[in-house]
């Protein structure tokens, strides 16, 4: 069970070894690349509100994928749920654009959420009642969402005033996220995100619904001799799942972006499922979890603009992370065995 | 040139089990053998031995006297020992060709040539590039033998080869068996099918827990005869007192099951007709496989079928789920206690409210109420004297007796009017057995009835009030278990018929 735990920590030590070495064979001196990659970008005030402002979509996302997660519902789209909840939370922005009030941005978010909500329905809706695979279905929505914010961003909704830039007007001050301290872009959002996992543990733990889903995860059997209501679970934990990720994106485009354009998101959707299980499916695990993998886009930027290595490091370090996750948990687990097999004796 | 196989005071102890005790046996070749047994007699055991999957405690094994070290599936191939698994080993998106070349040690033009001389020879016809999932389970049978065949394999052992195949390719299959026979392969047939025993075997061997009881030949033998010996003739020492429940009410009713699957390993029930009266316990005889699965999770809602008609305490329940039903006071023991009826991985209290009426308040408006769990568990720990009273426990450090106390206990603290379990007692010590026979006796004395599905026939004529046999989804008239025998029981659940 301490082990169950302690994994993560192994497997984000292997990789910033992994990450020393790879920065050794590129001709960096790795102790000096490691600091520009996980000190430097945190080493200000500013760099630190950027943190959290990485960390508060991933973990907002993080969060719901635990539901799926948790109770074997393999939702691989939020990234889709992600932009359809900002195309939804945008739209009513968009119409606001010319007004103030204080409702606005309630609205704004309250359709963020509920976009993500309905794009995440059509892989439970498909799995539960026509017995699809939600990976696949939930993955290929991905794309179809993000060819609507396209041709929205270029067609319809583009900006009058724009000489035809793929991109929205900008929102109102009043759907903006309010920012917490004067000239750092962290927002309101990171309450949502942390409301999202306080009532989460509650939920998670403290439920029917919770128990629901945890006997679910362990065993499938067991959830159907038990009579829960599986059908309507898988609804309930993609909706809430597909939420978040709407949230999360109405997050990102009411608060750093303030319009709708093309890239509202660097695969957030994706790297959440990293997060996820660095966090072990837990709330608060899934808090550290968020920071972590929210350094590592940092660092990318760092090092591009001090090393001259493409941003997409990030990248690297983030499947490292998932790689060195599953493996210090296989062999932890299972016991290593060489077995010697002589060539001659396989041709038998 | 003549084989010849001998096993050698084989034994194999697993915790609580001896599964093979001191087994001897000789084979040779040119002749048909049978072994024949219960579920558990031990005959899986001495097969997966001979394959080289699990090695014996003691005893040895000589193939034409040299004597063989089977420590892997390697090394039963390198000796020429070939297996066909009652499940396939095949890749269904592969093509037949693809999957026999997968382990060839020769080229695919030569491989080709060889294949289509074995069809030629025993009047195989597959179309050897169509993937294997386009395959009957007739079919991909042959597959797994022709990728003995090209081995040239001087022992073919066949592991409950017809469980899957229609009576047309049940016959086939005897024809090409027969054929191998006689070119001199030596034929292991594992069954527990009386009557294929007597139509396609020369020699048959009976285990029975572990042992070998009988070696005879099978001109000598009739279907009662073998089913005699397979089951025993030791009766229960104690047997419940027969219950005079002549008169009494029929609180279950069953109408109508049918229940049809596309799983090859899934069976068909067909119009299943029976009823349960107050106080009495029905029992469902019938060697695993032949659809308890089935008719017990259509009993406990976790299949619905449609057209049935199921009545309990006149009501229609046949649309319920497992959920549902319990509030109308039936309970449920499935057979597999590990992953089903409990989750190793939950504490004790937690597996305690899988079972969750609503008079229990174990979730009150969606929340859970942990102390009402907990004092429920407790009263169950101490009331079916499971040996923990820490309710924090994870269920996997109960032993497989006290978890099926604690789920026995889970479902009858309710005093359910009907209990329904499958195979309450497999693979637990005589102590755990007796007590859950006695418990499940004192439930048909306080007037609730039960449905016992089991494998084991000692069980069922100690327990049951009424006895019927399930066999290939077919129920057997429900007979009184005072004109029930040993005898009748092997016989129906062989196949065969009485009177």
């Amino acid at each position: 069970m301490a082990l169950y735990f302690f994994t993560p920590f192994i497997a984000i030590i292997l990789t910033i070894l992994g990450g020393g070495i790879i920065f050794y064979i590129l001709g960096f001196n790795p102790i000096e690349a490691l600091k520009f990659y996980f000190i430097t970008p945190i080493s200000n005030l500013y760099g630190f509100s950027e943190l959290l402002l990485k960390a508060t979509p991933l973990c907002l996302i993080a969060i719901g994928l635990s539901y799926c997660f948790k109770s074997n519902n393999w939702n691989i789209g939020a990234e889709g749920q992600l932009t359809f909840g900002a195309i939804v939370g945008g739209g009513v922005a968009l119409l606001f654009y010319n007004q103030e009030g204080f409702y606005i941005l309630p609205l704004v978010i309250l359709a963020g959420a509920i976009g993500g909500m309905i794009f995440a329905l059509i892989p439970a809706i498909l799995k539960t009642y026509f017995n699809t695979n939600e990976i696949l279905v939930s993955l290929m929505l991905v794309y179809v969402s993000k060819l609507i914010l396209d041709y929205l961003v270029v067609g319809p909704w583009s900006n009058p005033e724009g000489f035809n830039f793929p991109e929205t007007r900008q929102f109102s001050d009043s759907s903006r996220m309010p920012l917490l301290f004067e000239g750092l872009r962290i927002h309101a959002g990171i309450f949502l995100a942390l409301a999202a996992v306080m009532l989460s543990w509650f939920i998670l733990y403290k439920t029917y619904l919770g128990f629901q889903i945890k006997v679910s995860g362990l065993s499938l059997k067991t959830a159907k001799y038990a009579g829960f209501k599986g059908k309507t679970m898988i609804l309930v934990v993609f909706m809430i799942s597909g939420a978040c990720a709407g949230l999360a994106g109405v997050g990102e485009i009411t608060g750093p972006i303030g319009q709708l354009h093309r890239m509202i998101s660097p695969d957030y959707g994706f790297t959440a499922i990293i997060v996820a299980f660095l966090g072990r499916l837990n709330p608060f695990g899934i808090i550290f979890a968020s920071l972590v993998v929210a350094l590592t886009y940092l660092g990318a930027e760092t090092a591009q603009i001090f090393l001259q290595i493409p941003k997409y490091t990030g990248q690297v370090f983030q499947g490292m992370i998932l790689f060195f996750l599953l493996a210090s948990d296989y062999l932890l687990i299972f016991k290593v065995k060489i077995l010697s097999l002589k060539k001659n004796e396989l041709r038998h | 040139m003549a084989t010849d196989l001998r096993i050698s005071n084989i034994s194999k102890i697993y915790p609580g089990c001896i599964a093979n005790d001191n087994v001897s046996l000789q084979f040779k070749s040119g002749k048909i053998y049978a072994l024949l047994g219960e579920n558990g007699a031990g005959k899986s055991t001495l097969v997966k031995i001979l394959s080289g999957v699990i090695s014996p405690d003691n005893g040895e094994v000589f193939l034409n006297e040299k004597n063989l070290k089977l420590s892997s599936p390697l090394d039963a191939k390198k000796n020429k020992i070939g297996m066909v698994f009652q499940h396939f080993n095949l890749f269904e998106t592969l093509s037949v060709f693809e999957n026999l070349s997968i382990d060839a040690t020769e080229d695919n033009k030569s491989l080709r040539v060889r294949i289509n001389e074995i069809f030629k020879k025993y009047n195989f016809s597959i179309d050897l590039d169509i993937p294997v999932l386009n395959l009957s389970a007739g079919q991909k049978q042959k597959v797994e033998i022709i990728r003995c065949l090209l081995r040239s394999p001087k022992v073919l052992i066949m592991d409950e080869p017809t469980s899957v195949l229609t009576e047309q390719e049940t016959e086939e299959l005897f024809i090409s068996l027969k054929k191998f026979c006689d070119e001199g392969i030596l034929i292991i047939y594992i069954t527990h099918k009386l009557k294929e025993v007597l139509s396609l075997c020369d020699e048959v061997a009976v285990m029975r827990k572990g042992k070998v009881v009988s070696v005879s030949q099978t001109q000598n033998e009739k279907v009662e005869t073998l089913a005699n010996k397979m089951v025993g003739q030791k009766l229960a020492k104690i047997k419940k007192k027969i219950n005079i429940s002549k008169n009494k009410d029929e609180i279950f009713k069953v109408k109508h099951l049918n229940f049809y699957s596309d799983d090859p390993f899934e069976t068909n029930l067909v119009n299943l007709n029976f009823s349960v009266k107050k106080g009495e316990c029905l029992g469902i005889a019938g060697i695993s496989g032949n659809g308890q699965n089935e008719l017990f999770q259509i009993l406990s809602g976790e299949i619905i079928t449609p057209n049935t008609s199921i009545i309990f305490r006149n009501k229609e329940i046949a649309k319920l789920n497992p959920k549902q039903r319990r509030e109308y006071l039936m309970a449920f023991s499935p057979e597999d206690r590990i992953s089903q009826a409990a989750v190793p991985e939950l504490k004790i209290y937690e597996n305690v409210a899988l079972n969750n009426f609503k008079a229990s308040n174990f979730f009150e408006k969606g929340l859970v109420n942990e102390r009402k769990i907990k004092d429920h568990s407790k009263k169950i720990l101490s009331d079916f004297s499971v040996n923990t009273d820490n309710v924090e426990l994870k269920s996997q450090f109960l032993s497989g007796g006290n978890l099926q106390k604690l789920i026995l206990g889970r479902e009858l603290i309710t005093a359910p009017e009907l209990l329904i379990c499958y195979n309450p007692t497999w693979g637990l010590d005589v102590g755990a057995i007796n007590y859950i026979h006695e418990t499940l006796i004192k439930i048909n004395d306080q007037e609730k009835s039960t449905i016992l599905i089991s494998t084991d026939t000692e069980e069922l004529l100690k327990l049951s009030d009424r006895i019927a046999v399930i066999y290939k989804g077919k129920l057997s008239k429900i007979m009184s278990s005072e004109e029930v025998t040993p005898e009748k029981l092997g016989v129906l659940m062989g196949g065969g018929s009485i009177d």
